[in-house]
């Protein structure tokens, strides 16, 4: 038998908060961090509102203790992962430690700039130190090693997915006693190129989004870093940690219809959500929460909806999409989510699908539009879709 | 780790193995980069998707379904990629940069995606399993085959196809030069393997092989898989020498070496010690002179020994000095840069 991934601690960075209790207070109180660009120097920032975690690269690196020339990514990586571990350093010894970190941007924030030089300078005298962590690997490994980890350090790139899969990597790893000790999720910053390459989609909001509303707009991106640490039983009892959750359920899908587009009837994120429920042995009427990937493209709303109704029917569970709050942070945003859905199971509340205001045609439920507590969260489904038809859903279960 | 490869598909500088000609010949050259001899696309990509693809994608469809042939459906997909689909990256970026973020289309960014290659696999082969691309620098490939490992655990009967590609282009030629990684000056077959000066030849490829957890007539196993990352070459080989050991590997066991020499006088001191020290009792084969130095280099030299050992074809221009006799037993090499992987393959 298989031995269980537990989750004992999350960290993160979102524009709504520097770190998770920060995050929560934000979403019990239904503050939003969806704001006109401070940090990000772009053409669209009087067009376009993001998600910006509220402090420059120089603030990032005092608190995260590091260089302030590290990639963007790469600082709120740093800052989340560290809050992840935190509790139980000195507590290791002997225990065998990967770091699985997902993102989709790497570097690119600071090649931007170095691209510029190149191009201008006819490809001279651009500083070189620009473009050395222009890799997503390269940021993963600035982190781990300010870590100190090296028993296991990968890289998950799968657009909007990725983190979701670094999480699920990690509870196998751990389940299969590959390793006793992860910290997993991700870390995506703002840059030009990725909103640029959203806006030539045509899919981004140029108002606060509202997920699964009838007249719902586009998306907001976001930015920031999510990890959850996990522990085999062995290492929790030697650090004395108590578990939050067990990562019970996970399914990696492909919906093979479109490279960006989900297929209408939302075939591959069905497939996830049936997998990952199978692998946790549960019905669809056990979930009493789903956190929704829910981004506020007409088109992932929409199918997703249509896949969630065929799954539960007229039963559907509790859902809200925290997108509204935090921006799509894109490889962050299933990781960010996942520390969600485990505070859900911890505090019993369910969060509020923001700005929600008309109900969607296409589907025959609607999210929860404001803040419940006192709830009895048993297990938490997560849904995270991306581009490239990859589609993962998570089941967090309390244990 | 028990994993077997039943088919591998493979296209780089030395061609491709969708016909006879695959290590047919020497390889020939004297150049600064080893691009990739591409096949004539149409039995593989329909005409319209081919005219979107990018090297990177269409050289990574390509190798799939050579790998696949017309016969073969895989459940999932997981590729390593160091770099990703660097030519659209940079089409997407240039245009951002120069027209000041104005006048863009989705095209490039689209395709820039690092999932990309996976994502249009699952397309082209209808593949709606699972699907996870990894970009972990000189360890991505074997990453993608760590996950192979895991999914098949969960999934025992099934096939998986494990690839990695990376491609090259004319600005990440000219900056990796500048970093020292590949060489500035054009190098032959004859000197490209061994050198004093920095830099290996750059080169480019995609290769992919289909898994499984079962063994099959003519499958190769890989037996162990040892990762690690180290400035200090001395400590590299150590680390091989650990894991000969944790694999029970006597001298006398392995029927060859393959090893990721690509002429870097960095790691050179490192790859002699292993030919003249610890593989001195066996045979020692070199792939770097026919698919250049890149961070999924090890998944060309994985499909190049998947073709070498089922069709029991050893070329001598791929061997040091001494030709292996039967052949059993195999262990890998390789590094990139920092990043180093050892192997353990054995012919089933």
């Amino acid at each position: 038998m298989d031995q269980q991934a537990y989750v004992v601690n999350t960290g993160l960075i979102t524009a709504i908060g520097n770190n998770t209790g920060e995050c929560l207070d934000a979403l019990v109180a239904g503050r939003s961090g969806v704001a006109k660009a401070k940090y990000l120097q772009t053409h669209w920032r009087d067009e376009v509102p993001v998600a910006e975690v509220k402090l420059s690269n120089e603030e990032l690196s005092a608190i995260a203790g590091v260089d302030a020339g590290w990639p963007r990514t790469a600082l709120l990586s740093a800052i989340a992962a560290a809050e992840a571990i935190q509790p139980f350093r000195g507590k290791l010894q002997g225990l065998r430690i990967g770091f699985f970190s997902a993102n989709t941007v790497g570097g690119m924030d600071l090649t931007e700039d170095f691209y510029a030089g190149f191009v201008a300078n006819n490809k001279s005298s651009a500083p070189l130190a620009n473009v050395t962590n222009h890799e997503c690997g390269a940021v993963t490994e600035l982190v781990s090693d300010h870590l100190g980890i090296h028993d296991f350090v990968t890289t998950i790139s799968t657009a909007c997915s990725s983190s979701a899969n670094s999480i699920m990597m990690a509870a196998q790893m751990i389940s299969k006693g590959m390793l006793d000790v992860a910290i997993a999720g991700g870390a995506d910053s703002l840059s030009k190129f990725t909103l640029n390459g959203f806006h030539t989609l045509m899919i981004l909001d140029k108002e606060p989004c509202q997920p699964f509303d009838q007249n719902r707009r586009g998306l907001n991106l976001g930015e920031g870093a999510g990890y959850l640490l996990l522990m085999s039983e062995k290492a929790m009892k030697q650090c004395t940690a108590a578990p939050i959750s067990v990562v019970s359920g996970y399914a990696n899908t492909n919906d093979a219809y479109h490279q960006t587009a989900s297929s209408p009837e939302g075939l591959g994120n069905k497939m996830a959500m049936q997998q990952a429920l199978q692998k946790a042995g549960l019905q669809p009427s056990d979930i009493n929460y789903i956190n929704l990937h829910g981004t506020g493209t007409a088109n992932n709303d929409s199918s997703e909806g249509l896949a969630i109704t065929a799954i539960f029917g007229d039963k559907v569970p509790m859902a809200s999409s925290t997108k509204a709050f935090t921006g799509h942070t894109l490889g962050a945003s299933g990781a960010v989510e996942a520390v969600f859905s485990n505070l859900s199971i911890r505090d019993g509340l369910v969060f509020p699908n923001i700005r929600w205001q008309t109900q969607m045609e296409d589907i025959p439920w609607k999210p929860v539009t404001e803040l419940q507590t006192a709830c009895d969260i048993r297990h938490v489904l997560s849904n995270s879709f991306g581009f490239g038809g990859n589609c993962s859903s998570l089941i967090f279960s309390k244990s | 780790m028990d994993l077997y490869i039943y088919r591998a598909g493979l296209v780089s500088a030395a061609g491709d193995n969708s016909g006879e000609q695959f290590l047919a010949n020497a390889p020939s050259y004297h150049t600064d980069r080893l691009l990739c001899d591409e096949l004539d696309y149409t039995a593989y990509i329909p005409p319209m998707q081919l005219r979107r693809m990018s090297k990177a994608v269409r050289m990574s469809v390509a190798a799939a379904k050579i790998c696949m042939r017309q016969d073969e459906k895989a459940a999932a997909i997981s590729v390593g990629t160091g770099m990703g689909c660097l030519y659209d990256t940079e089409q997407f970026l240039s245009k951002m940069v120069t027209q000041n973020e104005q006048m863009l289309t989705p095209t490039s960014f689209i395709q820039s995606t690092h999932n990309t290659v996976g994502g249009q696999i699952a397309m082209l082969t209808g593949c709606h399993g699972h699907n996870l691309t990894f970009v972990q620098r000189g360890h991505s490939f074997e990453n993608a085959v760590i996950n192979a490992g895991l999914y098949l655990d969960e999934h025992p009967g099934e096939k998986i196809l494990t690839g990695g590609f990376d491609e090259l282009t004319n600005t990440s030629l000219a900056i990796l030069k500048t970093a020292g990684v590949y060489s500035i000056e054009p190098r032959g077959p004859e000197n490209v393997l061994h050198h004093t000066r920095p830099g290996g030849i750059a080169g480019e490829g995609a290769s992919f092989l289909l898994m499984g957890k079962e063994p099959m007539p003519g499958s190769l196993a890989i037996r162990g898989l040892s990762l690690f990352v180290t400035k200090d070459t001395a400590d590299a080989l150590q680390q091989v020498t650990s894991f000969l050991q944790a694999q029970a590997l006597e001298p006398g066991d392995i029927s060859f070496a393959m090893l990721g020499t690509n002429g870097d006088g960095k790691y050179e001191p490192f790859y002699k010690a292993l030919r003249q020290d610890v593989f001195k009792d066996c045979s020692t084969a070199v792939f770097k002179h026919l698919s250049g130095e890149y961070p999924t280099a090890g998944s060309f030299a994985l499909a190049l020994l998947y073709c070498m050992t089922s069709q029991n074809l050893f070329p001598a221009f791929l061997f040091n000095d001494t030709m292996p006799g039967k052949v059993k037993h195999i262990v890998l090499v390789n590094n990139y840069v920092n990043h180093y992987t050892c192997w353990h393959l054995e012919v089933v």
